[in-house]
C-alpha cells in the first residue's frame, strides 16, 4: 500500500487535465471527477494513517527513481513517509475532499466552475507532492506550485479590482519570502552536499553538517516559511486572501498552503535543532506573530479576515511550539487546528453565500437562521478557543508548555494570545449569530444552505470536538509524530495540568467576558473605540505594515527610477551608443586604409602586371624573322661578351 | 693566303646569308639565304682542315656530308613550299599565318 502512495499526487495532476479537457461532459461539470479522486486520497491517507497508528506498516519508508545527475549529485524523484508525512498527509486529503464536496454547492452556477475545480485539483497534487516528497529539490516545486494555485484561486474572481489585487499581493509577498527560501535551500545543499531529506536528516543528526550552515541555512529558509505561513512581517499578505472563494480560504489558506512552511520546519527539524539561534529565530517570531495577529483580529468588521487573522495568529503558535523544541506540540496543533479552522471558514463561507456580504456589521442574529451552521461554528470556536474538551484545547495547551519551558515571556505572548483569541471569536460569533439583525433585507433572505455544504461542516464539526481528545488517547499522535533527539522541555516550577489549567481559565474567562460584552453591552466596545482610537487606529492599519511594505515598494520604486536614467543616460547613452559612436568612427578609418592602402596596393600589382604585359606583347610580333634577329642579337651579344672576356 | 682571309670570306657569306633569311619576304629567297649560310661553314670547315690539320681530311669529309644533306633539305624544303604554295597561292611568308590562334 505504502508502495502506491506516490500515485496520489500524479492522480490529482491527472484529472486536473481530465477536468479541463473534458469537464463539460462529466457529471457536475466536471467535479465528480474531481470529488472521486479526493476521497481516494482520503480513503488511502486514513488508511495508512490508522496501520502506521496500529504499528502494522514499517515507518519511515523511502522509495526512489533516479531522475537526473549534476556532476557527482544523484537527484531523484521518490516518496519519503514517516509519521509526519501521514498526519500532513491526512488532514491535506480529508481537508480537499471536504472542500471539493462542498464547494459544488458554493460555487454552484459560476461560470468559471470547471476551472475552479481543475485548480483545486492542480493545489491537491502540488500539496501531495510537498507532503510526500524524499527530496527537497520536488518539495521547493511543490511549495511554488501551491504558490501558483494560491495566487490563481484568490484571484479567481479577478472581475473584481481588490481581488486581482490580493491575488498579485499574495504572489509577490510570498516569493519575497521564497527568495530566502532558496537561498536558504542552496546554503543547506551545500552543508549537506544533498536533496534527500532523508540523507540530510541523518548527516544532521551525525554532526556533520556545520551549526553556522545549517543556523543560516534554516533562518533562510524560515524566510520562506514566513511568507507561505504568513508570519510577522509577512503576514499582510493573508487578510487579503479573503477575496477568493470561501472553500479556498479553507483549504488553501487555513488548513494546508499556509501549513506548508510549519511542515517545512518540522521535516528539517533536525537541522532546525542544530541551531539554538534559529530556533530562537522560529520561537520568537512565532510567538510575536501569534500575539500581533489575535490583536489585529479585535478590530477587524470582516467575518473572513477575523478568521483570517486567527489563522496568522494559530501559524505563529505552531511556529512557537516547534521553535520552542515541542515538535509533537507543534505538528498537533497544525493538525487539530486544520480542521476547526477549516470548518470556521467553510461556516463563514456558508454564512455569506447566505447573506452575501463578508461585513459582520450588516448580519446578527442568524442562529435561528442557519442552525447547522451555527452549531458548527459554534463548536470551531470553542475549539479554536481551545476550551476544554474541544480539539484546540488538548494542541493549545502542549504548545503552551513547550513555550513555557523555554520561557516564561514566550509563554506570557501565548497566553495572551489565546486570551485575545477567544475574545474575539466571542466577538465574531454574537455579530454573526446573536443580537438583532442588522439588515433585516439581508436576514430576511437568509437560508439554511443544502446538504452538499452542511454535511462537510457537520463532519469537520464532529472532528472537531473529537480530535484532540482522541489523538491523545494512549499517545497515539505522540508516538506516530515525534523526534528523536527533541530538546527535551521539562518544567520545573509549574506542573504540566497547572498550564492546562492556566490556559483554559484564561480561554474561558476571555470567551465569556466577550459574549457578555458582545451580547448585553455592545455600547461598551463602541465607547472603548472611541476612548482608544489612537490604538484601534494602529490595529485597522494593521501596525502600518501594509504603508511600510508599500514604503519599501515605493523606495525601490524610485530607486528603480535612477537606476533607469542611470541606465539611460549612462549605460545605453555613453556606453554603449558611445562604443556604436566609436566602431563608427574606426569603421571609417578601416575604410578608408583599406581603399587607399590595401585596395591600392591591390590594384598595382594588377595595373603592373597589365602594363608589363602590354609592353612584353610588342616583342611578340608573330613574325618569326623578328624572333631570328633576337636570337641573331642575343648570339652576337654573347660573342662578344665571351669575346670581350 | 692566310686562314684569315678564308674565315672573313666565310664571316661575310654567313653575314649576307643571316641578312637574308632576315629581310627577305619570300620564301624561295630564304632556302637560299639558308644555303649561303651552310656553305659559309663548310668554308670554315675545309679552312681549319687545310691550315690547322693539314695531313688529315676529316674536316674535307664533313664538308661532303653536309652538302650531301643540304641537297636534301632542300628537296625536303621545297617540297614544303611547293605544298604550302598551292594552298596559299603566295610565297610571302608574312602570310603563312594560318597556325596562328
Amino acid at each position: 500500500m505504502l508502495e502506491y502512495v506516490f500515485i496520489l499526487p500524479l492522480l490529482s495532476f491527472a484529472v486536473a487535465g481530465v477536468i479541463f479537457a473534458v469537464g463539460k461532459w462529466l457529471p457536475i461539470k466536471g467535479a465528480s471527477a474531481g470529488i472521486a479522486v479526493a476521497a481516494w486520497g482520503f480513503i488511502q491517507a486514513a488508511m495508512l494513517f490508522v496501520k502506521a497508528v496500529r504499528g502494522s506498516i514499517a515507518l519511515p519508508y523511502e522509495a526512489s527513481i533516479p531522475w537526473f545527475s549534476v556532476g557527482a549529485h544523484q537527484l531523484s524523484l521518490g516518496v519519503y513517509v514517516d509519521g509526519l508525512t501521514l498526519a500532513m498527509l491526512l488532514v491535506v486529503t480529508t481537508v480537499s475532499l471536504l472542500v471539493q464536496i462542498y464547494s459544488t454547492g458554493y460555487m454552484h452556477g459560476d461560470p468559471r466552475f470547471k476551472r475552479y475545480y481543475a485548480y483545486l485539483s492542480i493545489f491537491t497534487g502540488s500539496m501531495l507532492c510537498v507532503t510526500l516528497t524524499s527530496s527537497m529539490l520536488v518539495f521547493f516545486m511543490g511549495w511554488e506550485l501551491v504558490g501558483v494555485c494560491s495566487y490563481l484561486l484568490i484571484g479567481f474572481w479577478f472581475e473584481k479590482q481588490s481581488a486581482a489585487y490580493a491575488g498579485k499581493k499574495a504572489f509577490i509577498t510570498t516569493k519575497l519570502g521564497d527568495l530566502g527560501f532558496l537561498l536558504g535551500l542552496l546554503t543547506l545543499f551545500y552543508a549537506a552536499g544533498t536533496f534527500e531529506i532523508s540523507a540530510i536528516m541523518e548527516k544532521a543528526q551525525n554532526g556533520l553538517i556545520p551549526v553556522a550552515l545549517a543556523g543560516l541555512a534554516g533562518i533562510l529558509m524560515f524566510l520562506g516559511a514566513a511568507g507561505k505561513s504568513a508570519q510577522f512581517p509577512l503576514f499582510i499578505w493573508l487578510p487579503d486572501a479573503m477575496e477568493g472563494p470561501s472553500p479556498v480560504s479553507a483549504l488553501i489558506h487555513a488548513a494546508t498552503m499556509v501549513a506548508a512552511g510549519v511542515y517545512m520546519v518540522a521535516r528539517l527539524y533536525s537541522v532546525y535543532t542544530l541551531s539554538p539561534i534559529a530556533m530562537d529565530v522560529v520561537a520568537w517570531t512565532g510567538a510575536i506573530t501569534a500575539f500581533m495577529a489575535a490583536s489585529l483580529a479585535l478590530t477587524c468588521f470582516d467575518l473572513k479576515r477575523v478568521l483570517a487573522f486567527s489563522t496568522v495568529s494559530q501559524l505563529g503558535y505552531m511556529m512557537l511550539a516547534l521553535g520552542a523544541g515541542g515538535f509533537t506540540a507543534g505538528m498537533f496543533h497544525l493538525t487539530t487546528h486544520a480542521y476547526f479552522k477549516a470548518l470556521l471558514f467553510l461556516a463563514a463561507g456558508s454564512v455569506i453565500h447566505a447573506v452575501h456580504t463578508n461585513d459582520m456589521r450588516e448580519m446578527g442574529a442568524l442562529r435561528h437562521k442557519m442552525p447547522i451552521t451555527y452549531v458548527t461554528f459554534l463548536l470551531g470556536t470553542l475549539a479554536l478557543c481551545g476550551i476544554p474538551p474541544f480539539a484546540g484545547f488538548f494542541s493549545k495547551d502542549e504548545v503552551l508548555v513547550a513555550a513555557l519551558s523555554r520561557s516564561p515571556f514566550l509563554f506570557a505572548l501565548g497566553a495572551m494570545a489565546a486570551a485575545m483569541t477567544a475574545f474575539y471569536m466571542a466577538r465574531a460569533l454574537v455579530m454573526t449569530f446573536h443580537g438583532k439583525p442588522k439588515d433585516a433585507h439581508k436576514h430576511d433572505h437568509a437560508h439554511e444552505n443544502p446538504l452538499v455544504m452542511t454535511i462537510p461542516l457537520m463532519f469537520l464539526g464532529i472532528v472537531s470536538v473529537i480530535s484532540g481528545w482522541a489523538l491523545t488517547r494512549h499517545e497515539i499522535f505522540e508516538h506516530l509524530v515525534n523526534f528523536e533527539g527533541a530538546l527535551p522541555f521539562e518544567l520545573h516550577h509549574v506542573s504540566h495540568s497547572t498550564v492546562a489549567l492556566v490556559s483554559s481559565l484564561v480561554a474561558v474567562f476571555s470567551m465569556v467576558f466577550g459574549l457578555w460584552l458582545y451580547k448585553s453591552r455592545p455600547d461598551i466596545p463602541a465607547l472603548l473605540r472611541e476612548k482608544f482610537s489612537p490604538i484601534v487606529n494602529m490595529l485597522e492599519k494593521r501596525y502600518w505594515l501594509d504603508a511600510f511594505f508599500l514604503k519599501i515598494v515605493a523606495w525601490a520604486d524610485s530607486l528603480s527610477v535612477v537606476l533607469f536614467s542611470v541606465d539611460f543616460n549612462f549605460l545605453d547613452q555613453i556606453a554603449i551608443d558611445g562604443w556604436g559612436w566609436l566602431t563608427i568612427k574606426l569603421g571609417k578609418i578601416q575604410g578608408w586604409i583599406d581603399t587607399y592602402i590595401v585596395d591600392a596596393a591591390v590594384d598595382a600589382f594588377g595595373t603592373i602586371t597589365l602594363y608589363s604585359g602590354r609592353a612584353a606583347r610588342l616583342a611578340q610580333t608573330g613574325i618569326i624573322q623578328n624572333y631570328l634577329l633576337f636570337v641573331a642579337v642575343a648570339v652576337s651579344i654573347f660573342a662578344a661578351i665571351a669575346f670581350a672576356g | 693566303m692566310m686562314l684569315s682571309h678564308y674565315l672573313a670570306v666565310s664571316g661575310i657569306l654567313f653575314t649576307i646569308g643571316l641578312f637574308g633569311v632576315l629581310t627577305r619576304r619570300n620564301i624561295i629567297g630564304i632556302l637560299m639565304s639558308i644555303e649561303l649560310m651552310l656553305n659559309a661553314a663548310n668554308i670554315n670547315f675545309a679552312a681549319f682542315n687545310r691550315f690547322l690539320y693539314p695531313g688529315q681530311h676529316l674536316g674535307q669529309v664533313t664538308v661532303i656530308f653536309i652538302i650531301t644533306l643540304a641537297a636534301a633539305e632542300v628537296v625536303v624544303g621545297l617540297a614544303l613550299v611547293m605544298a604550302i604554295y598551292k594552298n596559299l597561292k603566295t610565297v610571302y611568308v608574312e602570310k603563312y599565318n594560318i597556325l596562328k590562334g
